[in-house]
């Protein structure tokens, strides 16, 4: 009796699509602790019973060498045999590489079924392969697929029920690769086809020049995109929203409401000109929505969009080979990109994720860097919001900034700090278009869980604030700070209200300026100070759990540092 | 017959595995990905001085960081 099915398989090999076209919608991701390693669990009908399937996370082989791989092959072992059906699911494109895995499921005696994906794709690069030799040759059942169309996916569902372990003599390494060079022989055929446009690219996506050219292309285009977007649903849709429709509402409703007191302040906030104003009035119903809704979300929406198309292609392992020698002078290897790019959607996954670097020092200096460096989206949808208005130059000017202090800093933590950056071992995965229900997928869970994070505190917050404000608990804040502000940073002390709530929430820090009518070289620093500062304190508890309290505090000294460094050389030097 | 290491090789050139230097668990992440005695490799590209070299085994292609590709020894003709 079947309790619970395995998928496994290699990485890129369409796992997360069977996946889904075996569960259907009922998808719960959760994340395995003490790693990155995101496993789905989901659901199959099978016959009357209901059973359990698990995603397991992709793996060469069952000697585990990473730390996915370990999770991967401790959740295999967990079961008695009798009861889990294994569904190894291999690329049909590259057979041989992924039949060290097969030979080693079956020779530890699980049950297996082999699913051999992308027969589409193999058929476009003249690969032919004999499933049904290959069923012989192996004893266990074969099902070609292609998951993308669901072809193929009916009858492994039937066939997953006939699965039964076989025996196998154990061999030795060298045996093992011999014998799948045997198999090969037998079961694929290969057929001469010319390169296609995408294998073109492909190639020349790794090549020195060409590469350079084609990724700082990527990267421009990309950021053109996501504000093209971004702008584009404020235009459109939220902005119309909030004014034409919530604007009216609003004065509608509060229309009678004379006696403007605390509540009234709470709530709506400031009038101006006797009007509710969206970006000034600061209130739980006004200004609180419109950040989140109006300003930010719409960029959230954009930029995981274009992440997620990127990551889904198959281009990011690219970049990572391009940025590998320069991220080795601070420290790092070329994946650490990934972290890094993570870390503009949100620092917390960013940091989260830096696990997938190897030593402590790795992690130390990517988390630093990233909390520095990196601004999330909702950080700069609001400097687009206010900054933008200024001219594309600040913001640029912004970046500028932001991308000299990783390298800085990073190249002075790499000699301050004792160790060497270990080197990668990375696969690069062919291009492949992504399925749309599966980017949708993705998408709609990242929204989600950005609504879930973000609503809750940006509403409370708005709400805290604006209590602290009305009973005036900021005046000691300010009368101590003010010297530093005022004095290095050239910045009024009523954004030292702003700057502290950075570390709450930095889109509603930025949204605390705006009605403080800043000069543009004042806003230029206040949001400089704000990405560069302490992060948010959801990056900041991560920090904790990731660094323990010695790195916390040694990368928390660090941007003290630097943000009173800069702060003061923009305000004395740069700007002058 | 003459030996030389991954990251000596010059791009769009092929040779023959014969030795791979290092621990254990490198020798083992590269034969799980298909980089074992004996394997033909291609390689790529060679990314910077002192970069990355991206080889094509079989159907897959792979970035090996630059001292992982000095510990890679390959024989060519």
């Amino acid at each position: 009796m079947i309790k619970k099915i395995y998928l496994i398989g290699n990485p890129n090999v369409g796992k997360s699509v069977v996946f889904s076209r075996l569960t259907g919608v009922h998808v719960a991701s959760s994340n395995y602790p003490g790693t990155t390693v995101e496993i789905s669990k989901g659901y199959l009908q099978l016959g009357e019973a209901k059973i359990e399937v698990v995603d397991l996370p992709g793996t060469y082989s069952l000697e585990s060498t990473s730390a996915a791989e370990e999770v991967a092959v401790s959740l295999l072992k967990d079961n008695a045999k009798g009861e889990i059906a294994v569904v190894n699911i291999l690329d049909s494109t590259n057979l041989e590489r992924n039949l060290l895995l097969t030979l080693q499921l079956i020779e530890d005696g699980y049950p297996v079924i082999i699913c051999l994906n992308m027969c589409d794709e193999a058929g476009h690069k003249g690969v032919f392969l004999d499933a049904k030799k290959l069923g012989d040759i192996l004893k266990v059942p074969v099902i070609p697929t292609c998951a993308i169309t669901g072809s193929g996916i009916k009858l492994l569902i039937e066939k997953i029920k006939e699965v039964a372990p076989v025996s196998r003599v154990k061999l030795s390494h060298d045996e093992r690769w011999k014998e799948i060079g045997r198999i090969i022989e037998q079961v694929q055929r290969l057929e001469h086809r010319h390169h296609t446009l995408r294998e073109v690219l492909e190639d020349a996506s790794v090549r020195p020049v060409a590469g350079v050219l084609i990724g700082a292309g990527v990267i421009y285009i990309s950021f053109k995109i996501v504000r093209f977007i971004g702008e584009g649903i404020i235009a459109k849709i939220t902005d119309p929203i909030f004014f034409n429709f919530y604007q009216p509402l609003l004065e509608k409703l509060t229309f009678h409401w004379q006696e403007k007191g605390f509540w009234f302040h709470l709530l709506i906030g400031d009038l101006i000109n006797g009007k509710i104003d969206f970006k000034q009035s600061l209130g739980v119903l006004t200004t609180a929505p419109y950040i989140e809704f109006g300003m930010v979300l719409p960029y959230v929406v954009s930029f995981y969009l274009i992440l997620s198309l990127l990551e889904d292609i198959g281009y990011l392992p690219r970049l990572a080979i391009l940025l590998d020698n320069l991220l080795h002078r601070l420290g790092l290897h070329g994946y650490a990109i990934i972290p890094m790019l993570l870390g503009f959607g949100c620092n917390v996954p960013g940091i989260l994720s830096t696990r997938v670097l190897e030593s402590k020092r790795e992690r130390f200096i990517a988390a630093t860097l990233i909390s520095i460096g990196v601004p999330c989206v909702p950080l700069q949808a609001m400097i687009f919001g206010l900054l933008g208005k200024f001219g594309g130059f600040y913001v640029a000017g912004m970046y500028l900034v932001l991308f000299s202090l990783i390298l800085i800093i990073g190249l002075i933590l790499n000699r301050a700090i004792k160790g060497f950056s270990p080197e990668f071992l990375l696969e690069i995965p062919p291009y492949r278009f992504p399925p749309i229900f599966m980017l949708g997928k993705k998408l709609f869970y990242r929204i989600k869980g950005f609504l879930i994070e973000a609503v809750p505190v940006v509403l409370l917050g708005v709400m805290i604030i604006n209590i602290l404000l009305y009973f005036k608990a900021f005046d000691l804040v300010t009368g101590i700070f003010a010297p530093i502000i005022n004095g290095l940073f050239g910045l009024p002390d009523a954004s030292i209200v702003a700057l502290v709530i950075g570390f709450f929430r930095k889109d509603v820090a930025v949204g605390m300026l705006m009605p403080l009518s800043l000069s543009v070289k004042q806003l230029f620093i206040a949001t400089t100070l704000l990405a560069i500062s302490f992060p948010c304190i959801a990056t900041f508890t991560v920090l904790w759990k990731e660094l323990g309290f010695k790195g916390l505090a040694k990368a928390t000294l660090i941007m003290i540092s630097v943000s009173v460094i800069v702060g003061t050389l923009l305000n004395f030097v740069i700007l002058h | 017959m003459k030996k030389i290491s991954l990251a000596g090789m010059k791009a769009n050139h092929k040779g023959k595995v014969v030795e791979i230097l290092g621990g254990v668990n490198l020798q083992n992440k590269l034969m799980h990905m298909g980089v074992h005695i004996g394997k033909e490799v291609t390689k790529l590209s060679h990314i910077g001085l002192r970069g990355p070299v991206v080889i094509k085994v079989g159907r897959t292609i792979l970035a090996l960081g630059h001292s992982i590709a000095l510990k890679v020894t390959l024989e060519v003709q």
